[in-house]
């Protein structure tokens, strides 16, 4: 019995060499780095409770170095750096974004202070809360998939996963700061505009987004051609 | 002259090579001294028995005799080293051949060994066909019986809870809130496990196929009267926070406590003394840590419970177990802190410029 459990804990390399595939058994979950304190037994739900006690006796798989305990650790600002990154080079990918929520605390703390009492609650500070707003703004709800049918391709609307939609917010994100910038502003500077013009719905990312949908609705009439 | 001599003598022989059967016979009758050679054999001895010549190498006495050895054996050897015989254990005798037959040979299994003949006989099926070769089981000709009458059994058991479903619907008793077996904790065995069980070898195919036909048994509402079927193939696991070694706890003369822990990702290696004193410092090789780490996110790893950081963390969460409570031990668990990364370097292909990236691509 010893020998078989310590071959399941072992690292894994299978049998056939697939294309996606992880030294990890496929018993190892994922771990849990937040430091919280555990919600007591009586609020958890069955289904939460099975995946305590899974947890208790299955292997966790290593922790990742990007993530920490501490309190800035955000998964989401985590998710954008690695997308940002270029050839490996996370420290000039994190940097850019230090810079970026700097930059965004700066210019919202001028305006603060520049702006009447009255107005001075509806400015929003934490560059946190700033990020995820303007990205929630940026994420189209419906897309389009390329179907082809009697030899001709259509653009047919169809709903996307809440990982696509993500995927697709940052993408729009880093392309637009990329591509529509002037030769000497910096990346950080250009995210910051952007990131604040998505958080009021203004800018370019979220124009791109409503032309999206609006093509999907022109395209209404080709929405049964999705058999999936 | 000498020559066509030679050759009339093995005409002869030939001639006398074609005769039949009883030829040797009557050749070692006349010439007694010569040395005989049988040239031909009978028709007998051309009939194959194919009832002896069957898969079992081992029969159950030769095992049974073996296992007694084994067993004289082990007393014999703990009297020599000078121990009791009733509890010497599988460890004490592996200590003791190492000792009495030391072997500088560097592969392994070439080294020798004394186990219970369990472990070194492989596990044996008893003749699967009778004397006139008629198989005995029905499924003999598919190659792979045990495995195919095990796929068998649970479609009937599928069956046989459809009908018992049917027949809770006839009488209007019917509920899908039946008692559930617990699965938590537990795991389906193996394809390693299921070919153990079924002494026959089974592809990575036919596994799956066998784990799907369980799942369809077990998502039926009825499924707990085949309870104590289904729990055959699942096996519990153990909870997997004891299974990490706390480091013990060591104390300086000052009576500061202090404890040692080993840390390793990719090939860097740590190891670390972490001393209950409370000031906060750390330094590496006698350094301050800010000269060896300089990025934020290094030192926020060191913080966490490296790229050597890797190594460090792992050595950190080691060495920090023996401080603390048992619950905290569970949470740096469930946090990753304490499982060993073995990611590596993926090695490069032979046709390939590096691990993933291919040549260019000619079409021609």
């Amino acid at each position: 019995m010893a020998a078989s459990v310590r071959h399941l804990l072992k690292p894994w390399t299978p049998s056939l060499c697939l294309m996606r595939w992880s030294r990890y058994n496929p018993y190892y979950l994922d771990p849990d780095p937040s430091k919280d304190a555990r919600v007591p037994e009586s609020e958890l739900s069955p289904e939460e409770k099975e995946l305590q006690e899974l947890k208790t006796v299955s292997p966790i798989k290593a922790a990742l170095s990007s993530d920490t305990s501490s309190a800035f650790n955000d998964p989401l600002i985590s998710k954008f750096i690695n997308m940002m990154m270029h050839d490996g080079n996370k420290i000039l990918a994190r940097g850019i974004m230090t810079q970026t929520l700097e930059t965004i605390k700066r210019k919202q703390v001028e305006k603060y202070h520049k702006s009447p009492a009255a107005k001075r609650e509806e400015i929003e500070c934490n560059p946190y809360t700033v990020f995820h707003q303007a990205l929630e703004n940026c994420k189209p709800i419906i897309g389009l998939a390329s179907v082809q049918k009697g030899g001709k391709s259509y653009q047919v609307p169809v709903p996307l996963t809440d990982n696509r939609r993500r995927f697709l917010a940052m993408k729009w994100l880093i392309t637009e700061c990329r591509d529509n910038k002037h030769r000497r502003t910096h990346m950080y500077e250009k995210l910051s505009q952007e990131l604040l013009a998505a958080f009021t719905n203004e800018g370019n990312v979220v124009k791109r987004k409503h032309d999206l949908h609006k093509m999907a609705e022109a395209n209404r009439a080709y929405a049964h051609y999705r058999w999936w | 002259m000498a020559a066509s001599g030679c050759r009339g003598v093995r005409s002869i022989l030939w001639k006398y090579g074609s005769c039949g059967k009883n030829f040797c016979v009557s050749r070692s009758k006349t010439v007694p001294q010569l040395p005989v050679r049988q040239i031909c054999v009978s028709s007998s001895l051309w009939k194959k028995n194919l009832a002896a010549a069957g898969p079992q190498k081992f029969t159950q006495e030769f095992i049974d005799k073996q296992v007694e050895e084994f067993e004289v054996g082990k007393r014999h050897l703990a009297n020599m080293m000078g121990e009791d015989p009733e509890t010497f254990t599988q460890e004490d005798i592996d200590r003791s051949i190492a000792y009495l037959f030391p072997s500088g040979l560097f592969e392994k299994r070439a080294r020798p060994v004394m186990k219970h003949p369990d472990e070194i006989f492989p596990k044996q099926t008893a003749i699967q066909w009778d004397a006139e070769g008629r198989p005995f089981h029905f499924l003999f000709y598919t190659g792979r019986q045990s495995y195919y009458s095990l796929l068998h059994d649970v479609y009937e058991k599928i069956l046989a809870i459809e009908r018992h479903q049917d027949k809770m619907r006839n009488k209007g008793l019917f509920t899908s809130e039946t008692k559930q077996i617990l699965l938590t904790g537990s795991r389906w065995l193996l394809k390693e496990e299921i070919e153990e069980y079924l002494v026959e070898n089974i592809s990575d195919h036919d596994y799956v196929r066998l784990i799907q036909l369980m799942e369809k048994l077990l998502s039926m509402p009825y499924c707990s009267l085949e309870e104590e079927f289904i729990l055959k193939f699942r096996k519990q696991l153990e909870a997997q926070s004891s299974k990490h070694e706390i480091p013990a706890l060591q104390y300086d003369p000052q009576g500061v406590a202090f404890s040692v822990a080993d840390g390793r990702r990719k090939t860097a290696k740590a190891s670390i003394t972490l001393r209950d004193s409370g000031s906060g410092n750390i330094t590496i090789n006698g350094r301050n840590y800010l000269h060896c780490f300089p990025l934020l996110q290094d030192r926020e790893q060191l913080m966490f419970p490296l790229h050597f950081a890797g190594a460090l963390r792992l050595a950190i969460s080691r060495a920090l177990l023996s401080f603390v409570s048992e619950g905290e031990v569970e949470r740096i668990r469930q946090a990753g802190l304490l499982t060993a990364d073995p990611r590596i370097r993926e090695r490069k292909k032979p046709g390939q410029e590096g691990a993933r990236k291919k040549f260019t691509w000619k079409k021609r």
